[in-house]
C-alpha cells in the first residue's frame, strides 16, 4: 500500500504538519502547524517589500519640507536599511525553508513505516529520539541559527556592497540612492587606469611583503633557535628569556616607539650616525627605505614566535640520528641540511602556511609604524607601503568608499583562501599525517 | 472522519492567523508618513503667541530631551548652557563626548538609524559630505539672524550649494606663535625670518627659527596661495577650476624650496606634531605656525608666547586656510524644533561671549569680535587679523581627491628639489583623475 507516503508527503507539502497529523501523530503536527503560522505571520506582510528593496534599493529619496518656515524631514528610501532589511527576511525565509523540507521528509518516512506495517512514533518516543540520539543536531540548532545572523549574513551583506556603487560623494543614503552596479567595481579596479595602477601597485607589495616577512622571520627564528640550542652555549635559559621580550611587549606601544626611534631627523638611530660622522638613512621617509624599515621591524617582532617554535621541534628530533651521522662522517652543515632543516620545515609547514596567510594581512605593523608610508600622489588614497589590507581600511574610514572596499576585501579573501588550501593540500605533512620520516 | 475535521480546523487557524498578521503589517508602512502632519500640529502655537519677546520663533516640542555631540574640552561649557536652557524652556539636554572631525562619520551611520544626537558639531570643511548625504537640516528659522551677526568669512563658511546649515560659533585659523625669550619682536616679513634664521639656526643643537607641519597641507597651502595660487575656483566651489599650478602657485613653490635651503633643512615626514611641541616647549624652537589648539600646552610649558599674524610674502599678506566650527541639526532628530531652539541659544551672542572666557576660544559673532574683554587679549586680536586674511577651507566633497596628490607634490618640492612646474601639474593631473573615477 503505497497510499500513506504518497498522501502524507502530499499532505505535509500543502500545510505543514498535516501530514503528521494524517500519520497519526497529532502533538508533533500541531507544533509543526504552529511553527508554520508564525512563519507565515512574520514573512508574508515583508517578502514583498523585502524582494521590491533588494531588487530595486529604493525609489525615491528623503526631502525637506517647510513647515511654516522651518525644514523638517520627509523620509525617503534608505537603500543600505532595506538591503539590510531585505536580507534578513530572505535569512528568516531560508530557516524556514529548511523546517518545511524537513517537515515533508519526516512525513514520507512515518507514511512509509506505515505502509510496512509498523506503528508510527509517538511524541513521547519521537522527543525522546531528539533529545537522545538527534542531541547533536538540537543543542547546535541554536549557535547554528546565531552563526547564520551574526556571522553569514554581514560577510553576505559586505559581499554585496561590492555589487553596488556605495560610496562617496554621489552616493550616500540617505539624501542619494544607491545602485546595483554587477561587476563594475571590479572592472574599474583592473582596468580603469586610477585604480588599476593603484591596485596592482599594492597588490604587488602586498605579495612580495608578505613573501619576505614569513620568510625573513621563519629562517631568522631557526638561526636564532639553532645557535641557542649549540652543545657549547650556557646560561640557556637566559638567552630564551631575552629572545622572547619583543613579543611579550605589546606591539602597539613597541612600533608607535620605533616610529619615532626612526624618525630621519630626530629620532636616535640617526642621531647615533649622525655622531659618527655618517649621514642619517631617510628610514621613514623614502619609498625603498620605508619598505626597508618595515621588514626589519616585523622581524624584530616576529622572530620570538618562530625561535619559540622551533625550540619545541628541536627537542623532538631524536638524538640518535645526529650519532649516526657523526659515525658517517657528516660536517655540520649536511647534519643541518639533511636532518634538521627537513624535520624543522615538516613539522611546522603548516605554521608557516598560516604566517604567510596572516602576514598577507598584516594591519599592525604597517599601519602604526608607517600608516602606509611615504605618500605617493598617484596611488589612489594610497601610500609606498600600504597594504590591500590597510589601503581598505583608509578607503573606508577617510574616504567612504565603500563598495571599492568590499571589493578589495573579497580580492584578499580569494587570494588568501586559495593558496592555504592549495599549499596546505599540497604539503607533506597532510599527506602523510601519521608518519614523520 | 473526526481526522479530517481536526486537520481541517487546523488549516483554517493556520490561514486566520496569516491573515491578521498581514494586516499588522501593512500598517506598520505608513508611520513615516505621519511624522510630518505632527510636526505641522505644533508650529501653529508658535505664530500665535505674539507676547514673546520676538527672538522665541519656536516652541519645544512637549517631552523634548535633547544631545548634543562635543569635544571634551568644551564640556564644562557646554553644561552651563545646557542648565540655562532647562531652566528657560523645560528641556534638558545631555552632552556626549565626540571629537568634531568625526561626527560627520558617525552621523552618516547612526543619523538615519536614529541612534545621533540632535545637535552636532563639526568644521565647516565637511559640510560639503554631511550636506550632500542629507545629515543635516537648514539653519532656516534663524537665518536672518545668523547672517546678520556674524563674521562675513563664517557665514560662508557653513553655506553650502546656496543654503545656509550652520550656527557658527567660533572661527580658527593659524598665526605665528613665538617665544619671547627667543625672538622678543615678531617678524613682518619672511625676508626678516630668514635674516634671523641664518644667525639662530643650528641643526645640531635641534635649534631652529620656524617650524610647521609640513605634511599638513593645511599650512603648506598658505605658501602657494599667497602668492596667487587658490584650490578651487568661485569662491572654492568649482571643482573644475584648480589654482594649484597656476603662476602664483609656481612662484611659492619655488620661495618653499628657498625656505628648505635657507630656513629649514628637514624632510617634509621628518615633522609631526609632537616633536614640534617638543622642540618649542624645549626652548629650541622660536617660531611655530600653530592654531590656538596649541596655547594651553605652550603656557603650561611656561613659555612666555606672543602670537601676530603671520609674516607676509613679497608684501603680500599671508594667506592661511581658516575653519570655522558651527552647531548644525542632525536631519533624523525627532525634535526639530528644540533643536534649532538649543543651537541658535548655545550659538548666541551671550553664549559666544561665555566661550570665550572659558576657552578662549576666537568668537565668530560680530559684536562678541568688538567687546571690550575680546579686544583686550592680544593673542585673540591676533588670530582674528589673521582670519581677516583667510580663506575658507573649501567644502565641496571633491576635497578628499586633493589632499594625497598635493602632499606628494610639496614632498617633492621640498626634500627633492624637484622643477615646482611639473610637480604641480602632475599633482593637478592626479587631482583631476581622483575626481573624474570618484564621479562614478
Amino acid at each position: 500500500m503505497k497510499q500513506h507516503r504518497t498522501t502524507a508527503t502530499i499532505l505535509s507539502v500543502l500545510v505543514q504538519g498535516l501530514g503528521q497529523i494524517y500519520n497519526g501523530q497529532r502533538l508533533k503536527g500541531i507544533v509543526l502547524l504552529l511553527i508554520e503560522a508564525l512563519g507565515l505571520v512574520y514573512l508574508v506582510p515583508r517578502l514583498g517589500e523585502a524582494f521590491w528593496g533588494l531588487a530595486t534599493l529604493g525609489e525615491t529619496t528623503q526631502k525637506f519640507v517647510k513647515v511654516n518656515n522651518s525644514s523638517q524631514l520627509v523620509k525617503g528610501d534608505h537603500s543600505i536599511f532595506l538591503m539590510l532589511n531585505g536580507l534578513i527576511v530572505v535569512f528568516v525565509l531560508i530557516v524556514f525553508l529548511v523546517i518545511y523540507v524537513l517537515n515533508i521528509q519526516d512525513a514520507y518516512k512515518t507514511g512509509l513505516l506505515r505502509d510496512r506495517g509498523e506503528k508510527p512514533k509517538s511524541f513521547r518516543q519521537s522527543y525522546e529520539n531528539a533529545t537522545g540520539r538527534y542531541f547533536p543536531y538540537l543543542m547546535l540548532a541554536l549557535p547554528a541559527l546565531g552563526v547564520l545572523f551574526f556571522t553569514i549574513m554581514p560577510i553576505i551583506f559586505t559581499i554585496l556592497l561590492a555589487f553596488t556603487n556605495y560610496s562617496a560623494p554621489d552616493h550616500i543614503p540617505p539624501a542619494k540612492l544607491v545602485d546595483w552596479v554587477g561587476f563594475k567595481t571590479f572592472k574599474d579596479l583592473l582596468f580603469l587606469k586610477s585604480w588599476s595602477h593603484t591596485f596592482f601597485g599594492v597588490l604587488f607589495w602586498t605579495i612580495v611583503w608578505a613573501v619576505v616577512a614569513t620568510v625573513t622571520t621563519y629562517f631568522g627564528g631557526v638561526l636564532v633557535a639553532l645557535l641557542i640550542e649549540q652543545q657549547g652555549i650556557r646560561f640557556k635559559k637566559l638567552w630564551r628569556t631575552i629572545f622572547i621580550l619583543p613579543y611579550a611587549v605589546p606591539q602597539l606601544i613597541s612600533l608607535l616607539i620605533m616610529k619615532n626611534l626612526f624618525n630621519g631627523q630626530f629620532g636616535p638611530i640617526n642621531q647615533y650616525f649622525k655622531a659618527f660622522g655618517l649621514d642619517g638613512l631617510p628610514w621613514l621617509t623614502d619609498p625603498f627605505w620605508a619598505k626597508v624599515t618595515v621588514i626589519v621591524v616585523n622581524m624584530w617582532l616576529g622572530i620570538p614566535v618562530s625561535m619559540v617554535l622551533i625550540l619545541g621541534v628541536l627537542t623532538a628530533i631524536p638524538k640518535d640520528l645526529y650519532e649516526a651521522a657523526e659515525v658517517d662522517g657528516a660536517s655540520s652543515f649536511q647534519k643541518f641540511r639533511i636532518i634538521t632543516m627537513p624535520f624543522i620545515l615538516f613539522a611546522t609547514a603548516p605554521v608557516l602556511i598560516m604566517q604567510f596567510a596572516g602576514n598577507i594581512n598584516n594591519f599592525n605593523v604597517i599601519f602604526l609604524l608607517t600608516n602606509g608610508g611615504p605618500i605617493k600622489g598617484d596611488y589612489q588614497f594610497a601610500g609606498a607601503t600600504d597594504l590591500l589590507v590597510t589601503w581598505l581600511y583608509k578607503l573606508t574610514l577617510d574616504n567612504s568608499k565603500f563598495n571599492v572596499a568590499s571589493a578589495i576585501g573579497i580580492v584578499i579573501f580569494l587570494m588568501i583562501a586559495s593558496f592555504s588550501i592549495w599549499n596546505f593540500r599540497r604539503s607533506r605533512s597532510f599527506k602523510e599525517e601519521d608518519m614523520i620520516q | 472522519m473526526k481526522k479530517w475535521l481536526g486537520i481541517a480546523l487546523a488549516s483554517i487557524m493556520v490561514f486566520a492567523l496569516a491573515a491578521c498578521g498581514g494586516n499588522n503589517g501593512n500598517n506598520q508602512a505608513s508611520p513615516s508618513a505621519s511624522s510630518s502632519p505632527s510636526a505641522s500640529s505644533e508650529s501653529p502655537s508658535a505664530s500665535s503667541d505674539p507676547n514673546e519677546s520676538g527672538a522665541e520663533k519656536l516652541q519645544p516640542e512637549p517631552g523634548a530631551s535633547l544631545v548634543i555631540w562635543e569635544d571634551e574640552n568644551q564640556r564644562a561649557f557646554v553644561e552651563t548652557i545646557a542648565k540655562e536652557f532647562e531652566e528657560k524652556y523645560g528641556v534638558p539636554v545631555k552632552m556626549e563626548k565626540v571629537a568634531p572631525p568625526e561626527q560627520v562619520t558617525k552621523l552618516t551611520t547612526d543619523g538615519p538609524a536614529g541612534l545621533a544626537a540632535d545637535v552636532v558639531v563639526f568644521p565647516s570643511d565637511q559640510i560639503g559630505r554631511a550636506a550632500t548625504a542629507g545629515l543635516i537640516l537648514p539653519n532656516d528659522v534663524y537665518e536672518e539672524e545668523t547672517k546678520n551677526s556674524s563674521l562675513e568669512n563664517a557665514v560662508n563658511a557653513v553655506t553650502f550649494d546656496g543654503v545656509l546649515y550652520g550656527y557658527p560659533y567660533t572661527v580658527e585659523t593659524y598665526a605665528l606663535i613665538y617665544n619671547k625669550k627667543l625672538i622678543p619682536e615678531a617678524p613682518k616679513s619672511f625676508e626678516e625670518v630668514i635674516e634671523f634664521a641664518k644667525t639662530f639656526n643650528d641643526p645640531k643643537n635641534n635649534k631652529y627659527a620656524m617650524m610647521w607641519e609640513l605634511q599638513q597641507f593645511y599650512y603648506d597651502f598658505g605658501f602657494l596661495a599667497t602668492t596667487g595660487g587658490y584650490m578651487f575656483g568661485d569662491n572654492g566651489t568649482n571643482k573644475d577650476d584648480i589654482g594649484l599650478n597656476n603662476e602664483g602657485a609656481v612662484k611659492g613653490g619655488q620661495f618653499l624650496q628657498r625656505l628648505h635651503k635657507e630656513l629649514l633643512p628637514i624632510k617634509t615626514g621628518d615633522v609631526n606634531y609632537d616633536i614640534k611641541k617638543g622642540l618649542f616647549t624645549g626652548g629650541t624652537l622660536a617660531m611655530d605656525i600653530n592654531g590656538p589648539w596649541a596655547l594651553t600646552d605652550y603656557r603650561n610649558a611656561g613659555i612666555d608666547i606672543g602670537v601676530a599674524p603671520l609674516p607676509t610674502i613679497d608684501g603680500n599678506k599671508f594667506v592661511s586656510f581658516s575653519g570655522v566650527k558651527a552647531y548644525y541639526v542632525n536631519a533624523n532628530t525627532k525634535y526639530p524644533n528644540a533643536s534649532k531652539l538649543f543651537a541658535h541659544y548655545i550659538s548666541s551672542k551671550e553664549a559666544q561671549l561665555k566661550n570665550f572666557e572659558m576657552n578662549g576660544i576666537l568668537p565668530a559673532n560680530k559684536e562678541v569680535a568688538e567687546d571690550p574683554k575680546v579686544k583686550s587679549d592680544e593673542v585673540t586680536i591676533a588670530f582674528l587679523e589673521q582670519f581677516a586674511n583667510s580663506v575658507p577651507m573649501p567644502a565641496i566633497p571633491e576635497m578628499g581627491s586633493v589632499w594625497n596628490p598635493i602632499i606628494a607634490a610639496i614632498t617633492e618640492i621640498w626634500d627633492e628639489g624637484k622643477d615646482v612646474k611639473a610637480s604641480l601639474d602632475k599633482a593637478v593631473n592626479q587631482i583631476k583623475e581622483g575626481i573624474a573615477s570618484g564621479q562614478q
